[in-house]
C-alpha cells in the first residue's frame, strides 16, 4: 500500500531525474487520490501517450533503485499489460494508452484536466471519476468494486457520458464494456449500496442489446 | 457520533469550513472529542486552519488537502487583494513558484478576472530579468509592460521596471497591435494601448476594486 504523502514524494522523486519533460495520466487508484476519494492504493497507475515517453519514465525509475518486475505475474497472458517497475512494496503499473482490454479514449483524455505538476518536469493529468468507473468495472476484483461504490456515492456522476463512453469503448474495441459496466451496476444496485437511476440500466441493456444484433448482422 | 468512521470518511462528511461548534453539532459530540477529532484529521493532513477577524478559527477540512503542493491560484490569492475561486485544479508539488513565473501563466489565462487579480503582482516583483525571460519566451513582453502600467496607475508603491524591460518591449513600427483577450479592448486606457500596441481588456470601472487613479 502507498498513501498520498508517499505517492507524492515518490512521483516528485522521480519528476527530479527525469531528463525532459513528461506528461502522463493517472487511473485507478492513484486517480481516485488525486480526486481525494481515496488515502492510498496498492499500485501507481500511470497511462502514457507513448512508448517513447514510457520508457524514459521507467529509466528514470529504474536508475532510483527500482526493479523490473514481471507484470505476466499479475496480469497473465493477457494484451496491453503493463510494464511494471517496484521498490520495496511500492509498485508502478506504466501503461500506454490501451489498458487490458480498456482504451484510455480520446474523450478520456479531454476529461482528465486536473493537472498534478511534479517538480516543473513530470505531468500527471488525472482522469475522470467517470473514466474511472469504466476502467474497474473491467475487472472483477472486490476491490475495484469497493472503488467503483466509493466513487458514484462520493461525486456527482454524469450518467449520460457513462453511457456514451461505455459505447464508446466498445467502437474501440472493448466488446464487454458495456455488458462489465451494466452487469457491475445492476449488481451494486441490487446489493443496496449505490443508487442507479432505472432508466440508465435500461438504456444500457438496450445498448448491449443493439451491439448483440449488429454483431449477429455481421457474422451472417 | 454518528457512526464509526475511518478519517477518510470523517474528512469526507466534514468536508468544507468549518468552526468547533459546527463539528460538535454535526457529529453529536461534546467539544473535546471535535477538538481531538480535528487534531486526528490534522495529522492526516485533511486540515487546514484559518482565522476570522474575531481571532476564531475555521477549519478548512478535505481530502483533497492531504496532497499538499501549491497552484498558481493560491499564489495570486496569497499576494492580491482580488480573489479568484480554484475551477480547474493545477497543482503543483516539489516546488513554490515564483511570483514571475504566477504573473505569466495568469496572463495566458486569457481571463479577465485573473488579469484584473494579477496586476498587483506587480507589487511583488523582485526578480524583472526572470520576468522578462519568461514573457519573452512566451512572446508576451508587450502585453507585460502594457499592464504594468495600468498597475502603476491603480497600485500605490509599485517598484519601477528597470527602463531596459521598456526599451525592449517598445513596439516598432512593422508590429501590429495584439490582443491580451481576443476581442477585448478598454474605452479608458487607450494611451497605453497606443503606446505598447497592445488592447487591454480592461476599463476603469473593472478595477473599482483597487483604488482607481485614472486621468
Amino acid at each position: 500500500m502507498i498513501n498520498i504523502q508517499q505517492q507524492q514524494k515518490l512521483l516528485i522523486n522521480i519528476a527530479e531525474n527525469l531528463p525532459r519533460n513528461i506528461e502522463a495520466y493517472a487511473i485507478g487508484g492513484t486517480g481516485m487520490i488525486f480526486h481525494g476519494l481515496k488515502d492510498s492504493t496498492l499500485d501507481v497507475d500511470i497511462v502514457f501517450r507513448n512508448a517513447e515517453d514510457r520508457r524514459i519514465f521507467r529509466e528514470t525509475a529504474l536508475s532510483l533503485g527500482f526493479k523490473g518486475t514481471k507484470a505476466e505475474i499479475i496480469y497473465g497472458n493477457k494484451d496491453n499489460i503493463p510494464q511494471m517497475v517496484a521498490l520495496s512494496d511500492v509498485r508502478i503499473d506504466l501503461f500506454l494508452l490501451k489498458i487490458i482490454s480498456s482504451n484510455f479514449s480520446e474523450g478520456m483524455q479531454k476529461r482528465a484536466t486536473q493537472i498534478h505538476e511534479f517538480a516543473d518536469k513530470l505531468f500527471i493529468k488525472a482522469a475522470d471519476p467517470i473514466d474511472i468507473i469504466i476502467m474497474k468495472s473491467v475487472t472483477s476484483r472486490d476491490k475495484d468494486l469497493d472503488d467503483i461504490v466509493s466513487i458514484i456515492n462520493k461525486t456527482k456522476i454524469n450518467w449520460k457520458l457513462l453511457i456514451e463512453e461505455s459505447n464508446e469503448q466498445v467502437k474501440l474495441g472493448n466488446e464487454s464494456a458495456i455488458l462489465n459496466l451494466g452487469e457491475k451496476l445492476e449488481k451494486l444496485s441490487n446489493q443496496k449500496v449505490i443508487i442507479v437511476p432505472k432508466d440508465i440500466l435500461d438504456k444500457l441493456w438496450k445498448l448491449l442489446n443493439k451491439q448483440v444484433k449488429a454483431k449477429g448482422k455481421k457474422k451472417k | 457520533m454518528k457512526t464509526k468512521m475511518n478519517d477518510l470518511e470523517l474528512a469526507e462528511e466534514l468536508n468544507g469550513l468549518n468552526t468547533i461548534q459546527m463539528i460538535e453539532n454535526s457529529l453529536n459530540v461534546g467539544r473535546a472529542k471535535a477538538i481531538y477529532i480535528i487534531y486526528k484529521l490534522r495529522m492526516k493532513g485533511f486540515v487546514l486552519t484559518e482565522y476570522r477577524s474575531d481571532k476564531t478559527r475555521v477549519y478548512h477540512i478535505s481530502p483533497q488537502n492531504a496532497l499538499g503542493g501549491t497552484s498558481y491560484i493560491d499564489i495570486i490569492n496569497k499576494n492580491s487583494p482580488i480573489k479568484l475561486l480554484a475551477v480547474d485544479v493545477h497543482k503543483i508539488y516539489g516546488r513554490e513558484p515564483s511570483i514571475e513565473e504566477t504573473l505569466i501563466y495568469a496572463i495566458k489565462r486569457k481571463s479577465v478576472r485573473y488579469i484584473i487579480a494579477t496586476l498587483s503582482l506587480f507589487k511583488k516583483i523582485k526578480n524583472w530579468s526572470e520576468l522578462y525571460k519568461r514573457a519573452k519566451d512566451n512572446d508576451l513582453v508587450r502585453e507585460v509592460v502594457a499592464l504594468y502600467d495600468i498597475s502603476r496607475l491603480i497600485i500605490p508603491k509599485i517598484t519601477r521596471m528597470p527602463k531596459r524591460f521598456k526599451t525592449l518591449a517598445t513596439p516598432k513600427k512593422k508590429d501590429k497591435y495584439k490582443f491580451i483577450i481576443q476581442g477585448l479592448d478598454s474605452s479608458d486606457f487607450k494611451n497605453i494601448e497606443k503606446k505598447w500596441k497592445v488592447y487591454i481588456p480592461l476599463n476603469a470601472s473593472d478595477l473599482t476594486d483597487y483604488k482607481v487613479e485614472v486621468s
